[in-house]
This record gives C-alpha cells, structure tokens and sequence, in this order.
C-alpha cells in the first residue's frame, strides 16, 4: 500500500513516515498541498492521504478540495492530521472531503487504530 | 440632563478578554503535560518548578487570532531544545541533527501546544504556522499566563500571551 504524507514539519513528516513505513506502506512525502499535488500529478496515487491543515503555500483543507475534483483521485483515502481541533474545523474538513480526522498529538497505536478503522491496515498486519 | 458620548469613555463592546480570564496556569500545565506524553514519551513528565534559564535560549511559538489574540510561546536552553528535538523524532531522528532540524521539531511542539491551548480557549479562532527564534515581545503584563517547568531536570517556560496592548484607562 502506498501513503503521501503531507506537513510542512520535517519532524512531523518523519514522525508519520516511521510508523506508516513500519506497518509496510510505501511512503513519500510533500511539505505543502501543492507539492503534494504535483507527487499526484506524477501519476504515483497513494492509497491513503495524512494531511495538515496549516501549511505555507497550500493548506490542507484547499488541497482535499483540489483532490476532490478530480475524478481520478477518487479512491484515494484522506485523513486529516493536525492540531486544529475545534469543532467546526474537524466539520469543514469532512465537508470538504476529507474521510477522516486525527488530532495532533497522537500517539503511534492511535494512528494504528484509525487506519484500522479505515481498513488501511496492511493485510499482514491487521491479522 | 443629557450626556453627549464623545467616544472617550469605553463602550461594552471594546471590552476583551485577558488570558487570566480564560484560563489559569493548571490548564496549561495539563494542557503540556498531555501533549508531552503523546509527543516526547509516556515516562516525560513536566515538573512544575522553576529552573535557572542558561544563556543560550531558543524561543519556539504559535498565535492565536480570535476572541483571545496572543501567542503561545515555549522557550528552553538550546541543548534542551535538541534533547526535545531527539526524543520527539525518536528511531525516526537523524544520526546528527542540524539548526534547522531543531528549530523544526521545536516549532512543531509549539504548534501542538498551542493547538491544544487553543482548543481551551473561546472560539473560532485561526493559528498561525509556528516561528522559532526571540520571543515575542509581552504587550500588556496583566495578559500573561506562564508556567515555569523542568524537563529532565532542564528549565522550561510556557507562556501564553496576549498580542495587543492594554485599552486605554478611561475615567
């Protein structure tokens, strides 16, 4: 499975490239939503999506928006991993199109169990 | 007799809200020492005692714009900031870690901080992309909330500060 990790903190980027390499994604990683759509434009579609909301350049919630209209990135899954937690925000982003929603600080079995939720595990893994 | 309101006396609406109103330094302590255990490790706790800053500081910090406009600012010593840096990034941390990767991992604390402050206080309210650097300057000493800690044993501040002056006094 292959993942696009999206946050414009090197730390972060690293952070959730660890724990997804360790559950056997193929990861790349974006610092902005622009960035990251030109890795979509390359034709490489992730299966899932982990995307900050702040970012310089391109926000997460523009580049949900910019994913979702195009039809050929419809079965790409997007999960928004960020630490804007208020309420209305977490509603914009799935009104957006964004399938779900992680609030920073998160730990490595939290991250885990929402992919889970998702049926995102690697097949080896969740067995 | 009738009153004319030459705007000089203070309306209702100009009223805002200082930190202390909104929340006290046991909610940022909660507030930091939640996101430490998820962020650094389950075994980090934050002591709340104050410690002699060393000279070397580096300031790390998000603004909050909305009904409360401030900042959330966490600084420490440089090698604290590093020793943040490691632990934040764990297996995932380069074999040397270089200024722009600490200014990096510490940017990204304050953001978590400070998105968790911000979930604390009235809403709707943006946050800014994290700085690292000198610590903004405190505009209204009465709109501070600062907590002192220790980190493995190393001084560490946490304050949450407003970004604008205080109102006028009106008599």
């Amino acid at each position: 499975m292959r993942a696009l990790v999206i946050d414009d903190s090197r730390a972060m980027r690293r952070i959730v490239t660890g724990i997804l390499t360790n559950l056997g994604y193929e990861v790349r990683d974006a610092g902005h939503g622009r960035e990251a759509l030109d890795v979509l434009d390359e034709g490489w579609v992730p299966d899932l999506a982990t995307i900050d909301w702040n970012m310089p350049v391109m926000d997460g919630l523009q580049f949900v928006s910019a994913v979702r209209s195009n039809p050929a990135w419809r079965r790409m899954t997007m999960m928004m991993v960020t630490s804007e937690s208020e309420h209305t925000q977490i509603v914009r982003a799935l009104a957006a199109g964004a399938h779900e929603y992680m609030i920073k600080p998160f730990t490595a079995d939290a991250f885990r169990d929402k992919l889970a939720l998702l049926g995102l595990l690697p097949q080896e893994v969740a067995l | 007799m009738s009153t004319t309101d030459t705007g000089q006396r203070r309306r209702g609406s100009d009223s805002r809200p200082v930190i202390t109103d909104l929340m006290d330094e046991d909610t940022i302590l909660a507030v930091a020492g939640d996101a430490w255990i998820s962020l650094v490790g389950e075994d980090e706790v934050l002591v709340p005692i104050p410690g002699e800053m060393p000279g070397d500081v580096l300031s790390s910090w998000v603004d909050v714009v909305g009904p409360w406009t401030g900042s959330v600012v966490l600084t420490t010593g440089r090698a604290t900031a590093e020793a943040l840096s490691r632990a934040l990034l764990r297996e995932s941390a380069p074999e040397v870690l270089d200024d722009e990767d600490v200014e990096d991992a510490f940017g990204e604390i304050a953001n978590v901080v400070g998105g968790s402050i911000k979930a604390a206080l009235p809403g709707p309210s943006g946050l800014s992309l994290p700085q690292v650097g000198h610590s903004p300057l405190v505009r209204n000493p009465a709109d501070v909330c600062r907590v002192e800690v220790l980190w493995r044993g190393e001084p560490l501040t946490i304050s949450v500060q407003g970004a604008l002056p205080p109102l006028p006094v009106t008599h």
